[in-house]
């Protein structure tokens, strides 16, 4: 199936700020239609790649390609993208009417067909009824709506998308975060989404890019990433509660975590540091294993959450709400070798 | 209940006061301007007197008419607030926006010429304009104001023009606006409040300068507060048309005011950005 949303190549794009280098060196393809999350931490410089795509920020090294065509250089005007700002970026003096129309004019469109195509944008997001309101008259979530319509009236192939939904409240975010996902499959646009919440990435991306300190540590489905994290770093930062780090030992077929010796389902060859991450809610607590003491539980309703103290690490667990586990009591914890990832723990590399 | 009707009282008590003080020498001048120059000298003051209109009709029609001094007025501070507002402004915004190398020097600069005294530039310019064959010229005059006022509109706007957050700017270039469009359809609107603050400023600076006006000014360029002077001579003071000419002249600046309160609105750009309560 062949999209009509664009693709997008970042090749070596390279940033400094002064002394600092922002990015370094990102690398980067997005297929034409596909729902691309950049998940990173603030400072992670995914906005800055996110800005650099649409021409507002000018980079040091690398080449910005669109379609095939190197757009490096061009205006933000030249690159056929639309854009959606954390802050919306509403033209306050204007009517939801002329906000939306604003794209339109700029290119002299035909008043009848602005018309036209104010409607159906405004009606797809259902503000249709708002239309003659000024941007202060309207809620957070209504804003955040007439931003989406003047984005998506003249039809961009590129979407970017920053942080869009920070600024409502949880309910709505979740509301608007399953819209913004059939807006984008109805119109067949790229997007490209900028967030720093790992569960709204995972949940709204085809692909996500992961960021950190300016640069690409893993980019995949969301599968991928939260199945075979690459770094500490990258596993640390998905999951609520994040995956659990233990300090081991390794030495072929056999790791040692707080003087339990489990069996690898690989041989990892010579003796060695290493460092076991487990997801929470791998992690069984039963009569065998590793000795730990309860430290503390939080109710979730459906689950639990009970915080294990192994000797010296400390390790969370997420458990079924049903089992009722005594703050201070004394339980063993296991794991399968599968669930296991182990890392180096100089490197923090996957080994 | 009570007690805050008393508050009300006790303000409003407070603000008649202050009122009072303000409005006194106005309601005295206005008073004046409609007595003849008999009852102005009289002592004790006349409260009750006739009301005579001989004082307008010298300044308007007599033969000390301040009316082409009110026209000089007008061309010289339309001029200068003109010419302020179309270099101020794009300068404001390049201040504002653009990274400019020695851009925070400028700003200091900017600043340093307001604090001159007035008084020891008079000599300087009087003889720039003379070499210039500018002495006694509109054009002489209104660079002159320009001095002043352009420094101390550049820093005004700036502070309105960082005001507007730069994503409302980007947005409009990505919707293919241009720089210049971008400027004039989402910029220049969110600063109206600020043009209009500026525009009263400059303009009242320069209707009511007087310094200036009568070193460099004189004959050909003689300005209303130029002219009102005239009105005190060695001989005497007339001090009911100097009332009236008074009153006259004051008469385009409360308009000014009254048209510039309704563009200086708070809150016009509430609701652009999360949390964005400006001017």
């Amino acid at each position: 199936m062949t999209s009509r949303g664009a693709g997008v190549s970042l090749r070596n794009i390279v940033k400094r700020h002064g002394n600092v280098t922002a990015l370094k060196g990102i690398d980067l393809d997005i297929r034409p239609g596909e729902f691309f999350a950049l998940l990173g931490p603030s400072g992670s410089g995914k906005t800055t790649t996110l800005r650099i795509l649409a021409g507002l920020e000018a980079h040091d090294a690398g080449k910005v390609i669109l379609d095939g065509r190197d757009v490096t250089g061009t205006d933000p005007g030249e690159r056929d993208v639309a854009m959606v700002f954390q802050s919306y970026a509403l033209y306050p003096h204007m009517s939801v009417y002329e906000n939306i129309a604003f794209p339109l004019r700029m290119v002299k469109t035909p008043s009848a067909e602005i018309d036209r195509a104010v409607r159906e944008s405004a009606s797809r997001v259902k503000i249709e009824h708002l239309l003659e309101r000024r941007p202060g008259q309207l809620s957070g979530g209504q804003q955040q709506r007439c931003a989406l319509a003047r984005a998506i009236v003249r039809k961009p192939r590129l979407f970017l998308l920053d942080e869009p939904l920070s600024n409502l409240d949880a309910k709505l975010r979740l509301e608007t975060r399953v819209e913004l996902r059939k807006l984008q499959r109805a119109l067949d646009v790229t997007a490209v989404y900028v967030t720093h919440d790992q569960e709204e990435a995972m949940t709204i991306a085809d692909r996500l890019a992961i960021f950190m300190e300016g640069a690409i540590v893993q980019t995949g489905t969301p599968e991928d990433v939260f199945r075979r994290p690459a770094t500490v770093e990258v596993a640390t930062f998905l999951g609520n509660p994040p995956m659990n780090l233990m300090p081991g030992r390794l030495s072929g077929h056999d790791v040692v975590i707080a003087d339990h010796r489990m069996r690898l389902d690989a041989d990892y060859g010579a003796e060695r540091d290493v460092l076991v991450g487990v997801q929470p809610s791998r992690i069984e607590v039963g009569a065998e294993g590793i000795a730990a003491h309860v430290d503390l539980t939080e109710q979730l309703g459906d689950s639990v959450i009970v915080d294990l103290q192994l000797g010296a690490t400390r390790v969370r667990a997420k458990l079924p709400e049903r089992s009722r586990l005594a703050e201070g009591a004394r339980v063993h914890v296991r794991f399968d070798a599968a669930d296991m990832h182990l890392f180096d723990p100089e490197t923090h590399r996957r080994l | 209940m009570k007690r805050a009707f008393m508050r009300r009282l006790a303000l409003a008590c407070a603000a008649g006061a202050l009122l009072s003080v303000w409005g006194f020498p106005v309601i005295w001048a206005l008073l004046t301007s409609f007595k003849t120059e008999r009852d102005v000298l009289a002592y004790p003051p006349k409260i009750l007197f006739e009301p005579s209109l001989a004082s307008y009709r010298d300044v308007l029609s007599g033969a000390s008419s301040i009316v082409p001094n009110l026209v000089s007025s007008i061309i010289v501070a339309s001029g200068a607030t003109l010419l302020t507002l179309l270099f101020a402004v794009p300068a404001g915004y390049a201040l504002a926006r653009l990274d400019l190398p020695g851009k925070r020097a400028s700003g200091f600069y900017v600043l340093a010429t307001q604090m001159l005294p007035p008084v020891g530039l008079i000599i300087p310019y009087y003889l720039v304009l003379q070499r210039l064959g500018a002495l006694d010229t509109y054009a002489g005059l209104i660079v002159i104001y320009l001095t002043f006022s352009l420094p101390f509109a550049i820093w005004l706007l700036v502070s309105y023009f960082e005001d507007v957050p730069r994503e409302m700017e980007e947005a409009a270039l990505l919707d293919r606006a241009g720089r210049l469009r971008a400027f004039w359809y989402v910029i220049l609107p969110q600063v109206r409040g600020g043009i209009a603050v500026t525009t009263v400023f400059i303009f009242l600076n320069a209707w009511n300068e007087f310094l200036f006006a009568v070193v460099l000014g004189g004959n050909r360029v003689r300005p209303v507060t130029v002219a009102m002077f005239n009105f005190i001579s060695v001989e005497q003071t007339r001090w009911a048309s100097l009332a009236a000419g008074a009153m006259i002249a004051m008469a385009p600046v409360m308009l000014l005011g009254l048209i510039a309160q309704k563009h200086i609105v708070k809150g016009l750009t509430v609701g652009a950005v999360k949390g964005g309560g400006r001017r």
